[in-house]
């Protein structure tokens, strides 16, 4: 999970950054549509991992890692 | 791309907010009081923030990838529409890719139901005859597929709805086929519980709910433009409350349809659309 935290809060940076820039900068159109395209549901995904609730720690195995085996 | 962002912002709000208006509709016509109208806003937030897991058999990182997709495809639906008004082919484009997302979204999860729906997706791939006939009649009537063209079109001829309403009617089904509860909607059927979205839960259910939400909103703002011409804000939110009330009222009295029915009935519809539309051109 915590990888997962890490990564989310990387890509959150990252596509922050690049949002930011398009809003800024004013770059070429490609650019402000390649930044809208993929890095606003980079955003948006990622501000979901990091804000979704946490199980309590003596459950979170449990929880988190699914006892679901397969079909 | 300030504009962008606010065109997705307004698409994802109005969208959610049809949705939402949808349900209510529909319970009230079956003569339940159902959800308020920000009910389906409600629960794309809920589950956004909920604590989610990961099921051992969904093929990572592609089971969460599918998911962005799905937003990007519809982020690229609003560049196209709203802000660029550009090509209709590439609305087409999106369309298709839309139904890739829904079958791999299904494959991915590792889930029966998830790959019952990713069939049903491959299978209704072909009740997509109707927008494709659509595109054809739209460019024979006004010799173009930029929205921008197609809207100087109507200013001059008078909206399309009336030269071309079978056409209206081929894309009508097709919104109606994406609508929650259709009679269409095949893929999300509730015999095979949430179809390609069972095993993505929590967060990663609020996020498809943010993409539907745009999509309902793109779909709807695709049909106005192209069928009655260019609308300001307050007039597009009137003829999309009016049609997800059709649609409301449509999927409250019908049951769903098997997939080879629904199949069947959106191709019948579709042959129906183009001669007669063809008949129509030549003799207006």
């Amino acid at each position: 999970m915590n990888r997962l935290r890490t990564g989310s809060l990387t890509a959150l940076i990252l596509s922050a950054a690049g949002i930011i820039y398009a809003l800024i900068f004013n770059p070429p159109s490609w650019v402000v549509y390649g930044v809208a395209i993929f890095l606003i549901p980079v955003f948006i995904l990622s501000i979901g991992i990091l804000s979704m609730a946490r199980p309590e720690e003596d459950e979170a195995e449990d929880r988190v890692d699914e006892p679901f085996i397969g079909y | 791309m300030g504009n962008i962002i606010v065109n997705v912002l307004i698409a994802f709000l109005i969208g959610s907010l049809l949705l939402g208006f949808q349900r209510k509709v529909m319970a009230r016509i079956q003569r339940r009081p159902g959800p308020p109208v920000i009910q389906h806003l409600l629960h794309t937030l809920k589950f956004y923030v909920k604590e989610s897991s990961f099921p051992r058999t969904a093929a990572m990182p592609f089971y969460v990838a599918i998911a962005a997709t799905l937003c990007g495809i519809w982020i690229s639906a609003v560049i196209i529409g709203p802000v660029l008004e550009g090509s209709l082919l590439l609305f087409f484009g999106i369309y298709a890719l839309h139904k890739i997302v829904e079958h791999n979204a299904g494959s991915s999860s590792g889930s029966p139901y998830g790959k019952l729906s990713c069939v049903r997706a491959v299978f209704s791939a072909a009740a997509e005859m109707p927008l494709f006939a659509v595109l054809a009649i739209i460019y024979l009537q006004t010799r173009t597929m930029i929205i921008s063209d197609i809207i100087g079109y109507q200013s001059i001829h008078g909206p399309l709805l009336l030269k071309l309403p079978l056409a209206a009617m081929m894309f009508f089904v097709l919104i109606l086929s994406k609508a929650p509860y259709s009679p269409f909607s095949i893929t999300k059927g509730k015999d095979i519980i949430s179809g390609y979205e069972t095993e993505h839960f929590g967060v990663l259910r609020g996020y498809l709910m943010i993409s539907e939400s745009i999509a309902w909103y793109m779909l709807l703002w695709i049909f106005l433009t192209v069928f009655i011409g260019g609308l300001s804000l307050p007039l597009y939110i009137l003829g999309m409350v009016i049609i997800t009330t059709i649609t409301a009222f449509i999927n409250a009295t019908t049951p769903m349809l098997n997939p080879n029915h629904s199949v069947a009935i959106q191709v019948i519809l579709a042959f129906v659309g183009i001669a007669g539309s063809i008949v129509l051109m030549l003799v207006m």
